[in-house]
């Protein structure tokens, strides 16, 4: 049963005592690890800020998932506080988001856009999130910055030159200053690295499941192939059964037929004889015919009915299934209907014939 | 932010040599200096590619979540970032589905554990019996 597998996100909202609140400190965490790695002190500030929310499980295993970006996660806790939070509560959940996101610095640029994605998420207008910003961090909300621009760089890169400049007089060594860059550039080699592998990882995962998939897929089409190709056995089987009932049936109508032949030349002898015959002829007319019994079903009628009863009943369903009446609405209802008069015509002309 | 690597035609994890071709044969002059400042410089598009992947994966979720015309994404990434709107099925939905699966599969299960336990003790009594025939 691969289907029924749940994540560790989906088991922990399962145990916990309040699912918003797993929600919510999900996508808290989420942001508290864009905005750097987070150390325990980082993470007993977390648990600081939340320490009203219920959910009464570890919180270890939502960082984690929030530190893989897993966004099957993200988008279930996400949907999560669209259904639980409304108003006050949602207010009070983006004010916890600010608080963790201009803490210490300014938000990074990631935590911008998410800080922005969770405003839309819970319907709170650009104006009223910008209020609320503000009240919370005590500066303005700025637009983020574009990296994708020359001038964010020029300006980030002057800044933290003149920043060097400063620092330049009580710190002369320029193999310190090597030393330090080259630590950061390590450190963001390893970064790049770990999100590649991540990437790597996410994708295989992804491979494998398409491979189950498909594979899944393949066995429900051979499984429903067999299905179709027993029904189908069936159905010849019962087409071959009906035939030679037909069959049987036919047989036994021609002995029928040569019996009545007999029959009607043994009378046509005895009334030349005589007259005595004639009730038991009678009699023979009013036996039920298989073939009038049928021929009356389709009209809906009950055996014994009359000629005028027959050409009324007749009259009507002509009227109703009339293929006619059915020619805008396509052509196969318009085949089924006219099906469905021959059906009646050949019964109504038999019966004529017959009484 | 603007997606450089879809308006160069390039692949995220494109290397350096097809970053400089595809910024060679750029004719727009201001993205073509733009790309040229945060593309070939190994730290700014680490740092890049770090953004990148975060604004994808939000819109991979404003996609899902149906929130790809929310103002603030209408007035910021969106235009480099949106995703059609996917399928629309809900993360959570499918999850109480699974969850009524598995507590049917569960509801069954005790049967199947029975006939297991069953059939296991049957071996086990057939295997003594026939050693201490032997």
């Amino acid at each position: 049963m691969t289907a029924a597998r749940f994540s560790t996100f989906e088991l922990l909202l399962l145990q916990s005592r309040d699912q918003a609140d797993s929600a919510a400190l999900l996508l808290l965490a989420w942001v508290l690890t864009q905005q750097g790695p987070v150390g325990e002190s980082e993470r007993a500030h977390l648990v600081a800020l939340t320490g009203a929310f219920r959910h009464g499980h570890e919180l270890t295993p939502l960082l984690e998932i929030a530190a893989s970006q897993d966004l099957g996660a993200i988008q279930l806790a996400a949907e999560v506080l669209q259904k639980e939070l409304h108003g006050e509560t949602s207010r009070a959940f983006l004010r916890l988001a600010v608080t963790l996101a201009t803490e210490d610095a300014e938000p990074t640029l990631a935590n911008h856009h998410i800080l922005r994605f969770l405003a839309d998420l819970l319907g709170v207008s650009p104006p009223e999130f910008a209020a609320l910003y503000a009240s919370q961090a005590g500066r303005p909300l700025s637009e983020p910055a574009d990296p994708s621009r020359s001038d964010y760089w020029q300006r980030r890169e002057r800044g933290s030159r003149e920043r060097r400049r400063e620092r330049q007089p009580d710190a002369e060594d320029p193999t310190e200053h090597a030393a330090e860059q080259e630590s950061r550039a390590s450190r963001r080699e390893q970064r790049a690295e770990a999100r590649r592998q991540a990437r790597e990882a996410k994708a295989e995962a992804k491979r494998q499941r398409q491979a189950e998939k498909e594979e899944e897929k393949a066995r429900q089409y051979a499984e429903r192939e067999a299905e179709r190709r027993r029904k189908q056995a069936r159905r010849e089987a019962e087409r071959e059964r009906q035939r030679a009932e037909r069959e049987t049936q036919r047989e036994r109508r021609r002995d029928d037929r040569e019996r009545k032949q007999e029959h009607r030349d043994d009378r046509s002898q005895r009334s030349r004889a005589g007259n005595e015959g004639a009730s038991h002829v009678h009699q023979r007319a009013n036996a039920p015919d298989p073939r009038i019994r049928s021929a009356l079903v389709v009209l809906g009628l009950e055996p014994g009915a009359s000629r005028g009863e027959i050409r009324k009943a007749y009259r009507r369903l002509a009227q109703a299934h009339h293929p006619d009446r059915f020619h805008r609405e396509g052509e196969a209802i318009v085949a089924s209907a006219s099906r469905r008069f021959q059906r009646i015509r050949r019964a109504y002309d038999f019966l004529m014939k017959v009484s | 932010m603007r997606d450089l690597y879809q308006r160069l035609r390039l692949s995220v994890d494109a290397d350096d040599t097809a970053v400089a071709a595809a910024i060679d044969r750029c004719e727009h002059t201001g993205l073509k200096a733009d790309a040229a400042t945060v593309l070939q410089a190994e730290w700014r598009r680490a740092e890049y590619d770090a953004l990148h992947d975060t604004l994808s994966d939000i819109g991979r979720l404003r996609a899902r979540l149906g929130l790809t015309h929310a103002p603030y994404w209408r007035a910021g990434p969106a235009d480099d970032f949106s995703l059609p709107p996917g399928p629309p099925g809900s993360r959570f939905e499918e999850w109480m589905q699974r969850l009524n699966r598995a507590a049917l599969a569960h509801n069954r299960a005790p049967r199947r554990r029975l006939a297991v336990a069953v059939l296991w003790l049957a071996t086990l009594a057939g295997g003594i019996g026939l050693g201490m025939f032997l």
